[in-house]
């Protein structure tokens, strides 16, 4: 990807994030937006699609912007068979479901973007869940926002390095701690993003939901209560289980990807058709 | 008899059922189409390679259905038939509980059920080999990823057993999760190991040998521009008045985005090994589905569209229905009577 001035990239990555991160919190801004106009019923039946498309496009450019950086034959490799083991792990737990929302794949997905970095975090987490859904049968309109979620998971990640880096913990079993901890945070996070794209859909229209002026704290109490009521519990064991695999493989694991991170640290540059030595072809 | 109907055919079914779906509340409408992708779902079920889908469609409507309306009923204290009294020092549910909220709720849910039924048959109907083919040219290095990912699956899950057959002769009975550091650690080098050997393996053949990138600088700002006519589309568009310039604004958005990924795509190089071909099955199925996009998203004079709506709120009545309307939906059906007919 030639000329990629830093400015296009934040830019692109910004905006992307922004429109994933608005249009999963519109129902908290329904009421700044349309403070005493009502939301007429047919309206709420086209959001579960206008949230589809708004994710998914908003993802594919931020997929395009983040794939620049794959364009060599190692990191796609690399993607690709960490994506497989990944997929082949919720391949296993859909066969097989563990408790509640228990899902191994977070540990993955966390643990590469902290250690190769947010743009290979986020494919990682994205690409994950496309390719566990293409093999499972998942494709849908909730799609979009798994894979922005879990990209976001992985694209995160890198955020607990300065800490670990700070409190010198590398190598140590608080970095794991640190990463165990994250990794909690996201098996709520992950359960509060994928319920956004649900629950205005079945809580029924703006009007008797979210009453016009409400505000942002009413509303986000509502959401709460609903939370509470539906996941709170499938999430808490989501959290732990993310803890246990972090906590239990979490140092081996870190191990094997900075041993194969400096075994993956060289550069292929092609020769230029005009460079080849033509008396080699001879 | 092996029926295969063509991506796009089974593409422009699902915007249909979809379409549907999102535009009308009447619940006979809605049954009608659920009615018709259970057919086209039972229809795929009876081909001999079809697999059951991971979610038990049946299941997961009996739930949604019900929990879209006992929450909705519990908590939208709407609608003039009361059924029961909730006290009101409960938080959130407190007030009267309504049938006109526990039927709105059973619609939100029959509707949620429906998406979730047409996409299961598109799982059900498209091979996953199809699904990546539909992933635009300008995202050639993912469709690259999800082909190694999805060739390696069994591979991993073949190689994941291997190994466990080897640690449990050795004694590890795999039962606390210290146990299984001994499987997931081989699985994990393993696969690096075989990401090493197939990147070298890919740049011995000549894989990115010569430069396949663009320079896109011109259509990545573009995409910055549309992402932002995008999003002030979408915000102008939730306030009613100002519906109309945030259509707008937002179709122009997605074009500029389409626009500039079909512009980047064009400048890679791609070869196709073997083409669908378009047969006069997808002609009718694409038929069927123009049918249903035509009837609800034109306001065409000869279809009462004010039956597309059903306000339950705040007393609640019998849907109104227009038999043409029905009639239009069952194009949905095209699809099913192909199989039904290519399995005789």
């Amino acid at each position: 990807m030639k000329g990629s001035p830093k400015v296009i990239t934040l830019l692109i990555y910004g905006l992307s994030m922004a429109i994933g991160i608005i249009a999963l919190l519109y129902p908290f801004l329904f009421p700044a937006v349309i403070e005493g106009i009502p939301m007429g019923m047919a309206r709420m039946g086209e959001m579960p699609l206008m949230l589809t498309l708004l994710l998914g496009l908003g993802l594919l450019v931020l997929l395009y912007e983040a794939q620049g950086q794959a364009i060599n034959t190692k990191l796609i490799a690399l993607l690709g068979v960490l994506v497989a083991i990944n997929a082949a792990l919720r391949f296993i737990e859909v066969a097989i479901p563990g408790p509640g929302g228990f899902s191994p794949i977070f540990f993955l997905i966390i643990l590469t973007g902290y250690i190769y970095g947010s743009k290979f975090g986020f494919l990682m987490g994205s690409l994950t869940m496309f390719v566990s859904a293409l093999v499972t049968g998942g494709v849908g309109p909730w799609l979009p926002s798994q894979m922005f979620a879990a990209g976001w998971a992985g694209m995160s990640a890198p955020l607990c390095r300065p800490i670990v880096i700070g409190l010198n913990l590398e190598d140590r079993r608080g970095e794991v701690v640190l990463l165990a901890i994250f990794g909690i945070g996201w098996g709520f996070m992950y359960g509060l993003i994928m319920n956004l794209w649900s629950w205005p859909f079945i809580v029924g229209p703006a009007e008797q939901y979210w009453t016009p002026g409400a505000g942002f704290a009413e509303t986000l109490r509502r959401y709460m209560a609903y939370y509470a009521l539906t996941s709170l519990g499938w999430d808490i064991l989501r959290a732990i289980g993310n803890a246990l695999l972090i906590l239990g493989f979490g140092i081996p694991t870190l191990r094997a990807f900075r041993r194969f991170q400096s075994r993956f640290d060289f550069d292929y540059q092609p020769n230029p058709a005009k460079q080849i030595n033509p008396e080699l072809n001879t | 008899m092996k029926v295969a109907l063509h991506t796009w055919a089974w593409i422009s079914w699902l915007a249909a059922a979809l379409i549907v779906l999102s535009t009308t509340r009447n619940p006979i409408y809605i049954t009608l189409t659920l009615s018709c992708i259970a057919v086209v779902m039972f229809s795929l079920s009876t081909r001999p390679e079809s697999t059951p889908p991971p979610i038990n469609p049946l299941k997961f409507g009996l739930i949604v259905v019900s929990l879209s309306a006992l929450f909705n009923a519990a908590i939208s204290h709407f609608g003039d038939t009361v059924l029961l009294y909730m006290p009101e020092n409960l938080p959130v549910i407190g007030g009267p509980i309504t049938l006109e909220a526990f039927v709105y709720g059973v619609i939100n849910g029959l509707v949620l059920t429906g998406i979730f039924w047409a996409f299961t048959v598109l799982n059900q109907a498209l091979p996953t080999r199809q699904l990546i083919r539909l992933i635009p040219r300008a995202f050639y290095p993912l469709a690259v990823v999800t082909s190694i990912a999805i060739t390696f699956i069994p591979t991993t899950i073949r190689q994941q057993k291997q190994i466990r057959e080897a640690q449990m002769i050795r004694g590890n009975q795999m039962r606390g999760i210290g146990d299984w550091i001994p499987l997931i650690i081989p699985l994990l080098v393993g696969g690096l190991e075989r990401a090493i050997q197939l990147a070298e393996a890919m740049t011995a053949r000549g894989f990115a040998s010569t430069s396949t990138q663009v320079d896109d600088s011109r259509q990545r700002i573009f995409m910055i521009v549309g992402l932002i006519v995008l999003l002030a589309g979408w915000l102008l568009r939730l306030n009613p008045n100002l519906a109309l310039p945030g259509t707008l604004l937002l179709i122009s958005g997605i074009l500029l985005i389409a626009a500039m990924l079909y512009s980047i795509g064009r400048q890679t190089p791609r070869t196709t090994y073997s083409r669908q071909i378009w047969t006069i099955s997808d002609t009718l199925v694409l038929s069927g589905s123009l049918i249903v996009l035509l009837v609800f998203l034109l306001p065409l004079p000869w279809f009462d569209r004010t039956t597309l709506a059903y306000p339950v709120y705040p007393v609640i009545s019998p849907p109104l229905v227009d038999p043409t309307i029905g009639f239009a939906i069952l194009g949905l059906l095209f699809p099913a009577v192909i199989i039904f007919r290519k399995s005789l």
